[in-house]
């Protein structure tokens, strides 16, 4: 009999999808994948009935439903290894902004009726289930995401690499933004992304979260020198959610 | 009897099916949305013009390029800022980009498999081999038109208020230019394939909404023309439709004049065939369809219509734009602009603006502070719009499919979700 394949999920909680739509995007290299393991869902392209076991599951989105909240405890329980894919999954993302904002006013705009929907504070994956992996990122980089998988799929242990993103500006060759005045997270933030970001002249907002062990004091000191105040500062780290990292204490 | 479906896979977000059959007569058929409220329009209050159009592309990662850019012309409209042609030809590729990426996506990978009964497009890419590469083919050209002109095909960087960050690398516009014959060829491909499909015969009649400017196919500017008929301002046309929210449910349903109604590819078809392309106008006449289309399963032939008529367009506006010289004034330094004009306001400024996102029209308004922050924010995405007409639909196409019978088996399961996935919902745009 031959070994079984390994199998693997991709499942969303609440996001805009586009971490699958990167897979997707992998084209015939993901078709290529998909051809060694077994796929066990994967809604953009499957409509399969529930395993009981998964060996990897990929878990993008934010835990913002109850039945998120659920699922994501069901799949943990299910699974060898649950990876947290992309920025919602491994930060929170973008829909944590309300997190630093009057969360029940915000609710009150939106909605007239706001009975029966849920609006509890956006955390990652992490402070729900253990999670073995964060692939970072809004979207993620998918090639990064290839690698990876690989890796999971042979039980090869991975770790993404501590390296800010000026590591990958450097080596495209990127003019310094930050140099430039304007108001750039590279030095802060996680690398690995090939930074498409500066590459576009459009400065790094964080969305691969802080590097480890990095200091932020001194890039703030910088950005103050350049003449951004505190708010505007901090209106940048609270998109993808970082700023009660560098300030614990106190929220605008 | 209760009908009722989990959820409903191959389809951009979460949802299920949920319907209430009282004596052969259809009570209820809702659409389950099971996506999260982000509350957008909520946190984009108090944020900057210069990075909202950022926060709101994440709204969807299927259809970022329109809610960016939607974005970006709101506030220019509010700002009164002008953008260069160039900047508008731009923009408009990177569109078509998406239109083509985005109905490539749902044609062949959510939507072909309900007409052959294989749940897993991995079966159906061995049985369509050759039209599975011409769905890749067709699909990747459209992304690289966005990356190379946004810099990346998923929340693209570039396009900023005024203009654009960082202009496109003109050898990279002409090698896709060189690849439209080719491309022309798969989506042609493509089209042959779903206009041959036969598609249940199930006409009602609806309002049907898009833009409309003489003389094109209009994706990114005009008015917004209701039935063929009547023509409205989108400024106008926003403050027309009654938004309503059902208990509990993150998304609000629109009517028109008291009518759900339906927007996307059949709606625009509807009102702009004229003005297809060559290519796409000889398909369409060959598959003798008629027009006003009243069939909700049209939307699919007729995505595959405007594939065709795209990559056309991607090959006219890319031999334009190589004909031209890209200048500083297509790169936005128009900083200065916009605190002029901020420094004009009194209390706030508004503005709305509308263009054809692959699903149908989507709608920002937005009212600026002197201080350039968002004061209010609201969005309108074509799920929002198209889901109160296709429960509509459901209701009245359910008796059909059950027949005499008193249950829904997987036939009849299978029915629901092909009507559901010819509507191309996205529920996390309808949800935001």
């Amino acid at each position: 009999m031959a070994k079984t394949k390994p199998v693997i999920v991709i499942v969303s909680l609440t996001c805009c999808e586009g971490c699958q739509v990167a897979i997707l995007d992998l084209g015939e290299k993901f078709l290529e994948l998909s051809g060694k393991v077994q796929l066990g869902d994967f809604a953009f392209l499957e409509e399969s009935p529930e395993l009981y076991h998964y060996d990897i599951v990929f878990v993008e989105g934010a835990p913002i439903t109850e039945q998120n909240i659920q699922r994501l405890k069901d799949l943990r329980s299910r699974s060898k290894i649950l990876v947290a894919l992309g920025a919602c999954a491994a930060l929170g993302g973008i829909a944590e902004i309300k997190n630093y904002q009057d969360k029940e006013e915000r609710m009150r705009y939106v909605y007239k009726n706001i009975e029966d929907i849920n609006n509890p504070d956006i955390k990652p994956l992490s402070a729900y289930v253990k999670v073995d992996l964060e692939i970072p990122g809004c979207p993620i980089n998918k090639d990064e995401f290839l690698a990876v998988a690989k890796k999971l799929i042979a039980g090869i242990p991975v770790k993404i690499p501590q390296r800010p993103v000026c590591y990958d500006c450097q080596i495209k060759r990127n003019e310094c933004l930050l140099q430039k005045g304007e108001p750039c997270l590279g030095p802060i933030t996680l690398g690995g992304c090939n930074a498409p970001c500066p590459s576009s002249n459009y400065p790094c907002d964080g969305c691969r979260g802080l590097l480890a062990g990095a200091s932020y004091q001194n890039p703030m000191k910088q950005l103050a020198k350049q003449g951004f105040n505190e708010q505007e500062v901090k209106l940048i780290l609270q998109r993808f959610g970082v700023e009660d990292t560098i300030y614990p204490d106190k929220t605008i | 009897m209760e009908i009722k479906i989990d959820h409903i896979a191959k389809i951009e977000g979460h949802a299920g099916f949920a319907a209430d059959i009282i004596d052969g007569r259809v009570d209820k058929a809702r659409l389950e949305v099971q996506e999260g409220a982000r509350l957008l329009e909520g946190i984009l209050r108090g944020r900057d013009v210069y990075e909202v159009s950022q926060i709101s592309a994440r709204i969807c990662g299927v259809c970022p390029v329109v809610h960016n850019l939607t974005s970006l012309k709101a506030l220019e409209k509010a700002l009164d800022i002008e953008i260069s042609e160039n900047t508008a030809l731009l923009r408009q590729l990177m569109m078509l980009g998406q239109l083509i990426n985005s109905h490539a996506l749902h044609l062949f990978f959510f939507s072909l498999s309900d007409f052959f009964g294989i749940g897993k497009d991995l079966e159906l890419i061995k049985k369509y081999p050759a039209r599975a590469k011409d769905a890749l083919l067709v699909r990747n050209f459209g992304n690289r038109l966005i990356e190379v002109i946004g810099g990346r095909s998923i929340h693209p960087l570039t396009p900023t208020i005024g203009g654009f960050l960082k202009l496109p690398d003109k050898q990279k516009l002409t090698e896709l230019f060189k690849k439209t014959d080719r491309v022309l060829t798969s989506a042609e491909n493509l089209a042959k394939l779903f206009l041959n499909l036969e598609y249940p015969d199930y006409i009602r009649t609806a309002p049907f909404v898009s833009l409309s400017q003489k003389p094109a196919y209009a994706i990114y500017d005009g008015l917004i023309k209701i039935s063929g008929e009547a023509v409205e301002a989108p400024a106008k046309f926003l403050e027309i439709v009654e938004q309503y929210q059902l208990t509990g449910s993150a998304v609000k349903r629109s009517l028109y004049q008291g009518k759900p109604f339906m927007v996307g590819a059949v709606s625009r078809l509807n009102n702009n065939a004229t003005f297809l392309n060559p290519a796409a106008k000889k398909m369409f006449s060959a598959a003798k369809i008629r027009l006003p289309n009243f069939n909700p399963f049209y939307n699919i032939p007729a995505q595959a219509l405007e594939i065709v008529h795209r990559v056309e367009e991607s090959e006219k506006l890319l031999r334009k734009i190589l004909s031209k010289d890209l200048t500083k004034n297509d790169i936005a330094e128009k900083k200065h602009l916009v605190k002029t004009r901020l420094a004009k306001i009194k209390d706030a400024t508004a503005g709305t603006a509308a263009i054809e996102a692959p699903r149908g029209t989507l709608y920002y308004f937005y009212e600026i502070t002197p201080g350039g922050k968002i004061a209010n924010c609201r969005i309108i995405t074509p799920t929002a719009q198209n889901l109160a007409r296709l429960e509509e639909d459901l209701k009245d196409y359910l008796p059909e499919i059950l027949g005499t019978k008193n249950v829904c088996r997987a036939d009849c399961q299978a029915k629901i979700k092909m009507l559901v996935r010819a509507y191309d919902p996205c529920l996390t745009c309808a949800t935001h």
